[in-house]
C-alpha cells in the first residue's frame, strides 16, 4: 500500500518537473513538427532538371530531335553551352552544367548511309548516385530514339518489355521514403535527452541524494522517471505520426495498435540509453557531449536516410547492434506496406530484447550509483 | 591587439587543459567521418531480386541469366505465397514475373511481357532497379539475336571527375564540410556559455576590454583549433578515401579559413544568447547538424530543395563550402568559376561575428 502511494507521489512529482520545463517541453512538442517538415522539404533523390549543354554541329532534323527526346522528359534541361567544346567542357568544369552533349557533323549524312555515328555525352559524376541514374536514362532514351529511327514512324517493337510496377509508393514520392524513417530518429533522440536531463538534472542540483534519504527505494525512483517521461513520449509519437499523416500525406497502411506497441518498445530502449549516459557522467554538459558519441552511429546505421543495403559489409554487420535499425524497419512496414505482426516480428522481438536488455543494465547501473 | 592575443592565449590554454573537450575536438570528427565517408551510400548494390519463372522455355533461362550477369542484382530464392510477399517481408526488393508463353512468344517474333513488382520504399533504389531491369531486356534483345540491327547513333557516355562513381568521391568531401561546420562551433559555443555559467563573465564585464576585443580574441583561439581541426579531418579523410588534391590549393585554402571562421562566430553568437551550456550546446547541435546535413546539398543535390527552404539554403555558408570540397577533391575547377563561393563564405563570416559582438556588447554595461 506504502510503496504504491509513494510511487505515485513520485510519479505526480516527475510530471509535474516535465510541464514545468518550457525547453523540455518545446523540445518534445516541436522536435518532431520542426525535423520532419524540414526532411521532407530538404532531402529529394529525385533525378531531374539536370543542366544540360549541346554543341549541335550536325544541326538537321534528327539531330534536334534527338535533343527534344533528350529534354522532353524533365531530367535534362537545355541550358545555354557556349560556342564550341572547349566552352562547353570549361562549364562542366565550373560547375555550371551537368551534362553537355556533342553532337558531330556527320549525323546525317550518315544516317542516309547507314553507318552508326557517335554521339559524344559526359556527365558531371561528382554526384555519383545522380550521375548512374543519369546514365540510365540517357540510354534508354537512345534506345528508344534508335528504334524509332530504324522502324520508321512505327512505334518500336522490342522482343521483352519488362512491365515495372511500383508497390507501396506507386508515385515515387521521396516524403514516403524520409518521414517515417526521421519519425523514428526523432524519437530516438528526443527519448534519449529528454530522459538523461531528467536523471542528470537531480544529480546536478543535488536532489538525487535528498531523494535517497527519503524511505522510497531506488527501484522506485527509477520507476517514477520511466513511467511518465514513457507517457509523455507517447504522446510525443501521435503528434509525430499526425504530422506525417495529416501535413505530408504519408500514408498508414498497417495497425495502429502494433504501431503504438512497438514505438512503446523504442522508446524504453531510448530512455534506457539516456538513463545510462546520466549515471555515466557527472553533470548535464557530459551527458550532453557524450550522447554525440552515441546518437551519431545509431542515427548513421538505423537506414533512416541511406538504406542499409548499399552499406559495405562491416558496416552492415555493425547496424545489426543498431536498436534503431529494427524500428526503422518496423515503422516502415507498418505505415507504407500496411503488413502485420507475421511480417515483421523478427524485427519486434529483437527491439524487446534490446529493450529488456538496455533497461535492466541501466537501471543496474543507476541503483549502483545510489548504492 | 594585445588584449586580443591574450584573450586568445588563455582560451588555448583552458582549452588544453579539459580532457573531454580535446576528445571531442579531433577522436569525434575523425569518428564520424568514418562512419559517414563509409557507412553513407546511396545506391544500392547487391540488391536482393526474386524470380518466378512460369516459363520452361530456352529464352527464360537465358534472360535471367542476363539480368543477375552484371552483378548489381543477386538471385533469393521465391518463397511465399503471394506475389508480393518476398517484398512484404523485406526478403526482396524486386519479384521479376515471367509468363508460361514467354520462350514462345519471343520465338514467334512477338514481344513477350515480363511483370515487375519493385519495392518503392526506398524511391532512388526503385528508380536504381527499373532502369537497371529495363537495360538489361534491351540488352538482352540484341545479344540474344533476336533482331540484328544496328544502332544508328551510339552514345559514348563518359563520366567526368569520377569515372568509377566511386560514391566515396562524394560522399567524403561533403562530410568533411559538414563535420568541419558541426565540431569547430561546438567547441566555441561551450566556451563562451563556460564563462557565463561559471560567472567570469561578470568579471569580464567589469574589466576594461571591449565586446569586439572579447569576441575577436575567442574567435582567433577557436578559429586556430579549427585549423587543427581541419588539418586532422582532411588528412585523415585523404588517407582512408584515397583523396587528392586536384583543385586551386590556394582557394580552398581560404574557403577553409573563413568557412571556420564563421562556424566559430556562429557558435560564439549560440553560446552569447543562450544562459546554459546545455541550452547552447542543444541550439548549436540541433540548428548546425540539421542544416548543414540536409540544406548543403551534402546527400542529395542541392537544387531538389524545394522551393521556401531553398532560400535558406542559399544563405548557408555549408551550402558553399560542400562545392569548394568536391571542387578541390574531384572537380579541379579553377580560381575565378569558384570566386562567388569566397565572397559568399566572407560575407558570412563578417555578419556572423558581427552579430556576435553585438550581442555581446547589448549585455555589457555602458560606460
Amino acid at each position: 500500500m506504502d510503496y504504491a502511494i509513494q510511487l505515485k507521489a513520485l510519479i505526480r512529482k516527475e510530471l509535474r518537473q516535465i510541464f514545468r520545463d518550457r525547453e523540455l517541453l518545446f523540445l518534445l512538442l516541436f522536435m518532431p513538427v520542426m525535423q520532419i517538415t524540414l526532411y521532407s522539404f530538404a532531402l529529394s533523390p529525385e533525378v531531374e532538371h539536370l543542366r544540360l549543354g549541346v554543341i549541335d554541329y550536325s544541326n538537321s532534323t534528327t539531330s534536334r530531335e534527338l535533343i527534344g527526346n533528350l529534354v522532353s522528359n524533365m531530367v535534362f534541361d537545355l541550358k545555354d553551352a557556349g560556342a564550341n567544346e572547349d566552352q562547353l567542357a570549361n562549364k562542366v568544369k565550373g560547375g555550371k552544367l551537368e551534362a553537355g552533349m556533342i553532337i558531330p557533323p556527320e549525323l546525317q549524312r550518315h544516317l542516309k548511309s547507314g553507318n552508326a555515328t557517335k554521339v559524344q555525352i559526359f556527365l558531371d559524376g561528382v554526384d555519383a548516385n545522380t550521375a548512374g541514374i543519369a546514365g540510365g536514362y540517357i540510354s534508354q532514351i537512345l534506345a528508344a530514339f534508335n528504334n524509332k529511327l530504324q522502324s520508321g514512324s512505327q512505334s518500336p517493337k522490342s522482343a521483352v518489355q519488362p512491365k515495372v510496377t511500383y508497390l507501396y509508393n506507386s508515385g515515387l514520392e521521396s516524403r514516403w521514403f524520409f518521414v517515417p524513417g526521421v519519425l523514428a530518429l526523432v524519437l530516438n533522440l528526443v527519448s534519449t535527452l529528454v530522459s538523461s536531463a531528467a536523471v542528470v538534472r537531480e544529480k546536478d542540483t543535488g536532489t538525487l541524494e535528498q531523494l535517497l534519504m527519503t524511505p522510497v527505494s531506488s527501484f522506485q525512483i527509477l520507476a517514477a522517471k520511466v513511467i511518465p517521461l514513457s507517457a509523455v513520449l507517447m504522446v510525443n509519437v501521435l503528434i509525430s505520426l499526425f504530422v506525417a499523416v495529416v501535413f505530408y500525406g504519408v500514408p498508414f497502411r498497417g495497425n495502429f495498435f502494433l504501431f503504438m506497441a512497438v514505438s512503446f518498445l523504442a522508446i524504453i530502449v531510448g530512455i534506457s540509453i539516456g538513463i545510462a549516459l546520466a549515471a555515466y557522467s557527472a553533470n548535464q554538459r557530459q551527458s550532453l557531449l557524450t550522447s554525440f558519441f552515441i546518437n551519431l552511429p545509431v542515427i548513421q546505421l538505423s537506414g533512416a536516410l541511406s538504406p542499409i543495403e548499399s552499406m559495405p559489409q562491416f558496416w552492415q554487420d555493425l547496424s545489426c547492434l543498431d536498436p534503431l535499425r529494427y524500428y526503422v524497419t518496423c515503422v516502415k512496414a507498418i505505415m507504407l506496406k500496411g503488413v502485420g505482426f507475421q511480417a515483421i516480428w523478427p524485427n519486434v522481438v529483437i527491439l524487446a530484447v534490446f529493450a529488456i536488455v538496455f533497461l535492466s543494465l541501466s537501471s543496474a547501473r543507476f541503483r549502483k550509483q545510489l548504492a | 591587439m594585445k588584449k586580443i592575443l591574450t584573450q586568445c592565449k588563455k582560451e588555448l590554454i583552458q582549452f588544453r587543459r579539459d580532457r573531454l573537450t580535446v576528445a571531442l575536438a579531433y577522436f569525434l570528427p575523425t569518428l564520424a567521418i568514418i562512419l559517414y565517408g563509409f557507412a553513407t551510400r546511396l545506391e544500392a548494390k547487391n540488391i536482393p531480386v526474386t524470380v518466378r519463372n512460369y516459363d520452361i522455355g530456352f529464352y527464360s533461362r537465358e534472360y535471367i541469366h542476363t539480368l543477375f550477369n552484371n552483378g548489381q542484382m543477386v538471385s533469393v530464392p521465391w518463397s511465399g505465397t503471394k506475389d508480393t510477399d518476398p517484398l512484404d517481408l523485406g526478403k526482396a526488393r524486386a519479384v521479376i514475373i515471367i509468363p508460361p508463353d514467354f520462350s514462345r512468344d519471343i520465338r514467334n517474333n512477338h514481344s513477350a511481357s515480363v511483370q515487375v513488382l519493385v519495392d518503392a520504399t526506398d524511391v532512388n533504389n526503385a528508380r536504381v532497379i527499373k532502369n537497371s531491369i529495363i537495360a538489361t531486356s534491351q540488352y538482352f534483345l540484341r545479344s540474344g539475336a533476336m533482331e540484328q540491327q544496328k544502332n544508328l547513333i551510339v552514345p559514348q557516355v563518359r563520366l567526368w571527375f569520377n569515372p568509377g562513381r566511386k560514391e566515396s568521391l562524394s560522399v567524403a568531401p561533403g562530410s568533411i564540410a559538414v563535420f568541419l561546420w558541426i565540431f569547430p562551433c561546438l567547441l566555441s559555443t561551450l566556451c563562451i556559455s563556460r564563462e557565463k555559467e561559471q560567472g567570469t563573465v561578470l568579471q569580464l564585464y567589469a574589466s576594461s576590454i571591449t565586446s569586439f576585443e572579447l569576441m575577436a580574441g575567442k574567435a582567433l583561439a577557436y578559429l586556430l583549433i579549427g585549423i587543427s581541426q581541419a588539418i586532422v579531418l582532411i588528412g585523415s579523410s585523404c588517407i582512408l578515401f584515397q583523396l587528392s588534391f586536384v583543385g586551386n590549393g590556394l582557394v580552398f585554402a581560404l574557403a577553409t579559413i573563413l568557412f571556420l571562421a564563421s562556424s566559430v562566430c556562429f557558435g560564439l553568437l549560440g553560446g552569447s544568447r543562450t544562459n546554459s551550456q546545455s541550452a547552447a550546446v542543444q541550439l548549436v547541435a540541433t540548428t548546425g547538424f540539421t542544416t548543414s546535413l540536409l540544406l548543403s546539398g551534402f546527400l542529395y543535390p542541392q537544387r531538389n530543395i524545394l522551393f521556401p527552404l531553398s532560400l535558406l539554403s542559399n544563405i548557408l555558408p555549408a551550402r558553399y563550402y560542400v562545392e569548394a570540397c568536391r571542387n578541390f577533391f574531384v572537380r579541379g575547377s579553377g580560381f575565378f568559376d569558384q570566386f562567388y563561393i569566397l565572397v559568399a563564405l566572407g560575407l558570412a563570416a563578417l555578419l556572423i561575428f558581427n552579430g556576435a559582438r553585438k550581442v555581446m556588447s547589448k549585455m555589457q554595461l555602458s560606460s
